[in-house]
């Protein structure tokens, strides 16, 4: 009667959720984000998504065609690493580096260490950081929005140099804690500006409302949890308040941190790549304090205006340690034997 | 549905899988097969596996013990029809792999007649002696009928230590598709109830809760009324609990039904409190009112692969395979023979694996099922979700222990309490990698009894 009976371990049903559709549902999110990116940045967005995201998948394809493995392309995290670095690239960047820090981000910061789920870093972190110590000017050249100026969609991504370029929020509360006067004006002009995205900035790191929005759906897609960016958010929004509060004319008021550079794009999408955070929520809410601290020190304290990028690299390397540290007890308590 | 339904008690995590009753939950309870051969396991409970008492040849009676052994932990087994002992021998035992059984032919094969059960008008508990009903229990060969198997009268012990202040009975039945003890807590109401009132009487427990998912509003209904009925309102209650798997498990039912912890490595007797399925609460009841032993249960043959599904009353032993054919045999599509559920059933090879006193349902999935589930896909690398840790009822780290295991670092599991995990397959259901994770700590529990050399390599 019955040939062929298959026998395995239970459970014998399974819910219907693979790791490709975890990915999609991050890329969904960073819809709002690219579309953002798009509005403000016309031409020069859809150029660098698009190259970043076919320079990963392209590299992807080439490494595990080197260390002979299966194509690992279809579980779609080489797309969502792709769009991440370029929505966290300056809009003005020449493709071919663009294209050197996608190859960067997924040779370096995955493949090398044996591809998806075995990395350390963040991948995208990773080309990011290449790309800012190989070329520096570039990455802190920053573009108006297309709207602020009206030349900006006939443009090219060949004549960034004549584009005209403004600083970031951030770097501007820069130049205002060493001056120590500026600052109070500047962010009350502009904090509504940081909200709607019509700023200087990375590609898809200047409007927190198409942000806020992607990081709901991933919320409510349970794609991730609300512990990672509550903590960055919320530990950032101390230190900044911590700031505000010693000197109100130095240092920008908290909300505007919250709202200006990568931070908040940060906490939604790349602080909360399950693969280089804490498994426990305990962990958790260490890992996204730390980024969130760190973020702040070198913001108010450092020489760079953002710090986004250099506390998630950081406090990846101490995610093992973290994971040591937050090991899950039983609900029955320690075993006594 | 009442308010003190809605906001039913669970524990932490959990998940919920597709509940699939409707193929069987309004099929009564129908007798099963005849069948012409048994096969009796020797060895279909937790603790020492029964010595033969019979020799091949010897001519049995319906009921006769043909199985037993002095261990305190053990339970005897009976014959469940009059026949002759065709062979002692090697059987598939859905556990074990292979164990010793008794095959019996039977003299006239029959279907099996539902027993009548008739309680006494002047039915006191209190008029039976603890030591009594303990002794009927362990003659009958009862065992926790829920799926561990563990020996009723071991559990039930009057005098125990600690004292035991609790019953509870678990009507959870919160598998998919299995409905056997559903079907017996609308049809054989007043039976449970006796039986919980015997054990009741003989562990000395002083309340008892009846934990019943919130997706059987039925046997909620009918379990208050038979408790209103028999006028014991006061010691005896029903908790509507969360549906929500696995809430019938022991250590997630003590959790949700009363609040207390059963410690890590500990069992629930530790707290003082016993906790019984409601078919072995009938069975106590069939044992002790009518001395009647262990041969026969309620199994649900179902799954989508089978023609005709249904909730059927047959003697222990019985082949899965005679079962099936009796339910109109399997579609062509099916691929997958479960004894139990599909969370946490064993797939079976071999189809002349018998019924046994613990396995409550027989479930046919189809080829398009398991073509759905995680262990027919690829295998991917763990991205570290943590979904598994979200969903883990002992609040484990599962793709940490599974990844030690598969790495051969059976220290590592340790570290990470391997042996807390209940096995119920919440990771393995959620893993987006497909990863077999309850399937790793299985095999690493395995290796780790086989390091400690209390299993044979």
């Amino acid at each position: 009667m019955l040939k062929d009976i298959t026998v395995s371990f239970a459970p014998h049903i399974s819910k219907p959720l693979s790791t490709r559709r975890v990915m999609i549902d991050v890329a969904v999110g960073l819809l709002p984000a690219m579309a953002a990116a798009g509005i403000y940045f016309r031409i020069h967005a859809l150029l660098l998504i698009g190259t970043c995201v076919a320079w990963c998948a392209a590299t992807e394809w080439v490494c595990n065609r080197i260390r002979r493995k299966p194509n690992s392309l279809g579980d779609f995290s080489a797309v969502v690493t792709g769009i991440i670095l370029a929505l966290s690239l300056p809009p003005g960047l020449p493709l071919w580096a663009a294209a050197i820090g996608s190859a960067v981000s997924i040779i370096v910061g995955k493949m090398a260490f044996g591809g998806l789920g075995a990395n350390v870093f963040n991948p995208a972190m990773v080309g990011r950081a290449f790309l800012t110590a190989s070329f520096g000017v570039m990455m802190t050249t920053w573009t108006v929005p297309a709207s602020i100026d009206s030349g900006m969609p006939t443009l090219s991504a060949a004549d960034v140099v004549d584009t005209r370029t403004q600083a970031t929020p951030l770097a501007w509360s820069k130049t205002a804690i060493k001056d120590k006067d500026e600052a109070k004006t500047y962010s009350g002009r502009l904090l509504f500006s940081t909200v709607t995205g019509e700023v200087a900035g990375s590609l898809g790191e200047t409007s927190a409302i198409a942000i806020l929005l992607g990081g709901v759906y991933l919320l409510w897609r349970k794609t991730i949890g609300f512990h990672i960016p509550a903590a960055v958010l919320g530990s950032a929004f101390v230190a900044a308040a911590i700031a505000y509060l010693i000197n109100a004319d130095a240092y920008v008021q908290p909300f505007f941190h919250l709202t200006s550079g990568a931070l908040l794009f940060g906490a939604f999408f790349i602080a909360t790549d399950p693969v280089t955070a804490p498994l426990t929520r305990r962990g958790m809410w260490l890992f996204g304090i730390g980024v969130g601290t760190i973020t702040m020190v070198i913001r108010i304290l450092g020489e760079y205006p953002e710090g986004m990028m250099f506390a998630v690299l950081l406090m990846n390397a101490v995610t093992p340690l973290i994971d040591r540290l937050c090991k899950r007890i039983p609900a029955g308590g320690r075993p006594h034997a | 549905m009442t308010d003190d339904l809605k906001d039913g008690c669970t524990f932490s995590r959990g998940v919920h899988p597709p509940e699939s009753k409707h193929l069987t939950e309004d099929r009564p309870i129908e007798p099963g097969p005849a069948v012409g051969e048994l096969s009796i396991l020797l060895s279909q409970h937790i603790g020492a596996p029964c010595q033969a008492a019979v020799k091949k040849g010897d001519l049995v009676q319906a009921g006769q013990k043909i199985g037993e052994c002095q261990a305190f932990v053990c339970a005897p087994v009976h014959a469940p029809v009059a026949g002759k002992v065709k062979e002692l021998a090697l059987k598939p035992h859905p556990v074990l792999g292979r164990c010793q059984g008794i095959t019996i032919e039977a003299q006239e094969p029959a279907p099996p007649s539902l027993p009548s059960f008739d309680l006494p008008a002047d039915f006191d508990p209190a008029r039976c002696k603890p030591d009594e009903i303990c002794q009927a229990v362990r003659e009958a060969g009862l065992v926790g009928m829920g799926g561990a198997g563990f020996p009723t009268s071991v559990k039930i012990q009057p005098d125990a230590k600690p004292p035991k202040h609790t019953l509870l009975v678990n009507g959870c039945e919160c598998e998919p598709y299995i409905t056997c003890d559903y079907r017996i807590m609308l049809e054989w109401t007043d039976q449970i109830l006796a039986g919980v009132r015997l054990a009741q009487r003989a562990c000395g427990a002083s309340k008892v809760f009846i934990g019943i998912e919130d997706n059987k509003p039925k046997a909620i209904k009918a379990m208050s009324a038979a408790i209103a009925r028999a006028g014991s309102a006061g010691d005896i209650r029903v908790v509507p609990l969360q549906t929500k798997y696995p809430q019938g498990g022991e250590r997630q039912l003590i959790n949700a039904a009363i609040g207390q912890t059963v410690p890590t490595g500990g069992i629930p007797p530790m707290i003082g409190v016993v906790v019984i399925n409601v078919a072995t609460a009938a069975a106590i009841a069939d044992a002790v009112l009518c001395n009647r032993p262990l041969t026969h249960r309620v199994v649900t043959v179902t799954g989508e692969a089978i023609a005709r599904p249904g909730n059927y009353y047959v003697p222990i032993g019985t082949p899965v395979e005679a079962l099936i054919e009796f339910c109109g045999g399997v579609t062509e599509k099916s691929a997958k023979v479960v004894m139990g559920g599909p969370m946490m059933g064993l797939a079976i090879a071999d189809l002349s694996t018998p019924i046994t006193k613990t396995g409550g349902a027989v479930t046919v999935l189809t080829r398009h099922q398991i073509g759905q589930a995680k262990f027919e896909r690829r295998q991917t690398a763990c991205i570290r979700c943590g979904r598994c840790l979200e969903v883990c009822p002992e609040n484990l780290n599962p793709t940490r222990i599974a990844h030690a295991v598969k790495s051969n670092l059976l220290d590592v599991a340790e570290s990470h309490f391997i042996g807390a995990c209940i096995e119920c397959g919440c990771c393995s259901y959620v893993c987006p990698a497909n990863i077999e994770l309850t399937g790793y700590i299985k095999t690493g529990k395995i290796f780790l009894a086989r390091q400690r050399k209390k299993m044979p390599a």
